[in-house]
């Protein structure tokens, strides 16, 4: 058995190509990323500075930008869950009154009869 | 074609784990709700919430500590793991999803769930069904399926459920006054 | 003929390093079918594993003065590979959502046995946590030896050799003898009607 389960898992694991054109999507992306690294490495500290003070904004305004979504996201939460308890509550009240109205009910018929 | 035996078995096997994989992939006690697109669409107002173990962290950290009913809610959902709510209004009387309503009571079987209120109003006009999930003794989870002439309710609570706490909430946050008995 | 595929391997890295793209196209061509099933292994999505590949080749054209020979390439995207794959898979979720329909069509369709138990095992690997999967995967797919499994993810002989016994007796015990010949095998450790089974932790 183990001679087998070992063929069995040779064959499961086999290597397999990737898909067509998979040496060109790379070479492609590599191309798009040394793009971008050439843009990001400019020369002459002045531009440096520039590119580094940009991007301290950036990061500054997208920290801002996220407290502010992360805020509305808690107070979204938080309504949600308020009306969820709300609505949890009004149900089990609803099913006491209908176990209640049995009960009244139920005590009604008897007394009557 | 009929199936070897050996085949048979493999497929067993694979369908198995499938079924394995597939229930595990769901955290306990949580209901996989039907699309109710069709019953949004006669709705004249839904209610849609899901909030998973992470919102309820998020909502739990914008409750106020110092104020009583933000700490007790605070202290109800500190158990919890989820809270699925899906309720729609209706204008029309009866309204009712048989097919999506099946679709869950096929999911609230024992022993994984027991029933323990079902109850039918002839002077409301209101059907109510609550089951609750005990796992090794311990509840885990909390279905309510509410009908009324008007409206129509899922509730799903997944999590530790202390309704003694939901019952410290009543009058705050338009939460009803609930007929719990303290212990 | 491209010019990747005029370039001979065994100068394609030396001129690679040295900035010809032609030459790293053909390193690509060379071993994409090593690395992308790799991550294939590790990751049971294709498309997760292109994406990992990728990486992996973006990250080599970056240290290709690093890499002193064809061997040395070998290891360096072996062991890159499956170590993207592990961090990769330590950081997703837990939980995953497994179309049943597929897998109903999938047992209809495939009608070899053989395939059928590979098809198994293929999941069953892609369940185990994710140091031995890749110790399982590196044993069964690139036929490497215990020492030179160490070497590649790091870790002793010692800790190679027992995820593999482990893993092994796992894969055995889920798979019973359904990998047997013959007409009657024994019974799968499994209950089918109930799906209950052992994990695989």
């Amino acid at each position: 058995m183990s001679n087998n389960l070992d063929d069995q898992l040779r064959g499961a694991l086999r290597s397999v190509d990737p898909d067509d054109g998979f040496s060109e999507r790379v070479t492609s992306r590599i191309a798009r990323h040394s793009r971008r690294s050439q843009w990001s490495a400019p020369s002459g500290f002045r531009w440096l500075s520039a590119a580094v003070v940009a991007a301290v904004v950036l990061g500054v305004l997208m920290a801002h930008d996220w407290q502010l979504r992360r805020e509305q996201q808690g107070l979204d939460a938080r309504k949600q869950l308020i009306e969820a308890l709300r609505v949890t509550g009004e149900k089990l009240d609803l099913a006491y009154r209908v176990v209640n109205d049995d009960a009244h009910s139920a005590a009604s018929e008897n007394s009557g009869a | 074609m009929r199936l070897s035996a050996r085949r048979l078995t493999l497929a067993l096997i694979l369908l198995a784990r499938m079924f394995a994989m597939a229930a595990a992939a769901v955290p306990d006690a949580q209901l996989k709700m039907p699309n109710f697109d069709s019953l949004a669409a006669k709705a004249s107002n839904s209610v849609s919430i899901t909030l998973d173990s992470a919102l309820l962290g998020i909502a739990a950290g914008f409750l106020d500590s110092s104020k009583p009913e933000d700490a007790a809610a605070k202290e109800l959902i500190s158990g919890l793991k989820g809270v699925y709510v899906r309720s729609f209004s209706f204008d029309k009387d009866f309204v009712y999803p048989s097919t999506e309503v099946d679709m869950i009571r096929k999911q609230l079987t024992a022993p994984a769930w027991q029933r323990l209120v079902g109850v039918r109003s002839h002077k409301e006009q209101a059907n109510v069904d609550i089951y609750m999930s005990i796992d090794q003794g311990n509840a885990n989870g909390l279905v309510i399926i509410a009908s009324e002439p008007h409206e129509f309710t899922i509730v799903n609570i997944v999590g530790s459920i202390d309704l003694q706490k939901l019952h410290r909430l009543e009058g705050k946050f338009g939460i009803p006054k609930l007929h719990l008995e303290e212990k | 003929m491209t010019e990747a595929e005029r370039c001979a391997p065994e100068d394609s890295l030396s001129r690679a390093a040295a900035g010809e793209s032609a030459a790293f196209t053909a390193l690509v061509r060379k071993h994409q079918r090593l690395v992308y099933s790799l991550a294939l292994r590790m990751l049971s999505d294709r498309h997760k594993a292109e994406d990992l590949a990728q990486d992996v080749f973006l990250q080599l054209h970056r240290n290709l003065v690093s890499i002193e020979s064809d061997a040395h390439l070998s290891f360096w995207l072996r062991k890159v590979t499956i170590n993207r794959a592990i961090d990769r898979l330590r950081r997703e979720p837990k939980y995953e959502i497994v179309s049943l329909q597929e897998s109903l069509a999938l047992v209809s369709e495939v009608r070899d046995d053989d395939l059928l138990l590979q098809r198994l095992l293929r999941d069953l690997v892609g369940r185990l946590p994710p140091a031995p999967r890749a110790v399982v995967v590196l044993r069964y797919q690139e036929d490497l030896n215990p020492t030179e499994i160490a070497r590649t993810l790091s870790m002793s002989i010692n800790t190679v050799k027992s995820h593999l016994k482990r893993s092994l007796a796992i894969l055995r015990e889920q798979v019973g003898g359904a990998d047997t010949a013959g007409p009657n095998p024994t019974a799968a450790k499994l209950d089918p009607s109930t799906g209950k089974q052992r994990s695989l932790t």
